[in-house]
């Protein structure tokens, strides 16, 4: 991660935290967040230990995070043990995040779900068992070619896909949809439903890796 | 390693592997294949990113009343120091030995590997139980060159990763990185090749359940890629 931390001095003013930081979570839901702005956050934290960047982190994925635990656990006060650890290592960890690799969402997201299983075995007193540090790479994998997804685009045309197309999860499918059929670019896509360019990317891959295997199915 | 891996989990099993809700000992098995495909690691990095991006997404429940005190828990995480070093990955193959044979297994096995047992050898197949599992059901599997593989009735599944060597049965082979799962139904009979011995991870679950969508095991993508 080529970051100046002079360059990073003085972008969030002071190091300090301000109190009010983080007083309007339930505001800060509706409104809109700017593309790699939990990027830059990260980023912050990871260089300086930015306090105020890390609120604004905070401020928004706290709470998501606490829907999501008490989704998986059905229980507040796990839900928010879940938080607190996660968003630790949110804090510890901060330089570990490259953003060149993927979103802040995904990140938080795979520590959110490394710390929930390895509590849920803990509880279970497996301790000595398996971790998620065994079954989850805490690195990155080398970077694959992109198999490039144009040469399916004879595929999509066939009839046969189209029963297929209809059964793809909805968020895949609207993808698609604008993508192939409006033909829109990947960025006009990621604007129109204000989810992260590499959201749009994955589902692209995801869906026609599900188009080949329907479609294989139906071969068989 | 030149083969191609061609038998993968299908995308139910690989969408609860990434979600965390996975059974352990299968999430093992599918985390030792994805460390040796590329494709897998793809797929997998992409239903990261969709669950990342449902998070970011997600409705927050509390109201002003009933928010917690955030602020407590910021002043407390911001009060410890930033990792100091962050722990380094395993560096180097990972390795296990049987008799005077040598084999590689995948970064998914490091630290249960470490902790292996000892080798039991019935006749041509030698099994070493890794800590991990129910009941201790996951295990490392040396079948000698040209051996018929015994098939356990079991009402789960059993799920073999090949580590070495190659497999094969009635539908075709089995090499390094491929997956195999088997039903109580499946009556097919795996052996090794003529000349050539093979090494494997075995995992015998629980019955899987699926809450959505198809339960698909297998994900038959060589018809398309090869």
């Amino acid at each position: 991660m080529l970051l100046n931390s002079q360059s990073i001095q003085g972008h969030y003013g002071s190091s300090t935290l301000k109190s009010d930081a983080v007083k309007p979570m339930n505001e800060e839901s509706t409104t809109h967040t700017r593309t790699g702005q939990w990027e830059d956050a990260l980023s912050y934290v990871a260089v300086n230990q930015d306090k105020a960047a890390y609120a604004e982190l905070f401020a928004y994925f706290a709470p998501r995070l606490k829907a999501f635990g008490m989704k998986m656990f059905g229980n507040e006060q796990q839900a928010l043990e879940m938080v607190q650890d996660t968003m630790l290592n949110v804090w510890r960890k901060a330089r570990l995040f490259d953003p060149t690799r993927g979103c802040a969402s995904t990140w938080i997201f795979t520590i959110a779900r490394n710390v929930r299983f390895d509590m849920l075995r803990k509880k279970q007193s497996r301790k000595d068992d398996i971790s998620a540090d065994d079954l989850w790479y805490d690195g990155n994998y080398p970077e694959q070619e992109d198999s490039g997804s144009h040469q399916w685009d004879t595929l999509l045309m066939a009839e046969k896909v189209a029963p297929h197309f209809e059964r793809l999860p909805e968020a895949q499918r609207q993808v698609m949809t604008k993508v192939y059929l409006e033909e829109k670019s990947h960025q006009e896509v990621s604007d129109e439903l204000a989810i992260p360019l590499g959201t749009v990317k994955s589902r692209i891959r995801l869906a026609l890796d599900r188009l080949r295997e329907a479609l294989d199915d139906t071969r068989s | 390693m030149t083969h191609a891996v061609k038998h993968h989990p299908g995308i139910p099993l690989l969408e609860q592997y990434v979600e965390g809700t996975l059974e352990a000992d299968v999430a093992l098995a599918v985390a030792a294949h994805i460390d040796l495909c590329p494709h897998c690691q793809q797929l997998c990095q992409d239903l990261a990113v969709e669950q990342g991006t449902q998070l970011q997404l997600m409705k927050p429940v509390d109201t002003q009343d009933s928010e917690p005190d955030w602020q407590t828990m910021i002043d407390s995480i911001t009060a410890e120091p930033p990792l100091a070093n962050p722990p380094r990955q395993h560096k180097g193959p990972i390795t296990v030995q049987f008799k005077d044979k040598t084999f590689q297994v995948p970064r998914a096995l490091a630290r249960l590997v470490e902790q292996q047992t000892k080798w039991t050898q019935l006749g041509s197949i030698a099994n070493n139980k890794l800590p991990a599992g129910d009941k201790r059901h996951v295990s490392l599997l040396y079948i000698d060159k040209d051996t018929a593989i015994p098939q356990h009735t079991h009402r789960g599944l059993e799920i073999t990763l090949i580590l070495s060597g190659a497999i094969v049965d009635e539908q075709g082979q089995y090499g390094v990185g491929d997956i195999l799962i088997n039903t109580p139904d499946d009556t097919h009979t795996p052996r090794t090749l003529p000349d050539q011995d093979c090494l494997c991870l075995s995992v015998l679950s629980a019955p899987l359940k699926f809450n959505k969508g198809i339960t698909r095991l297998l994900n038959p993508l060589q018809h398309f890629f090869y």
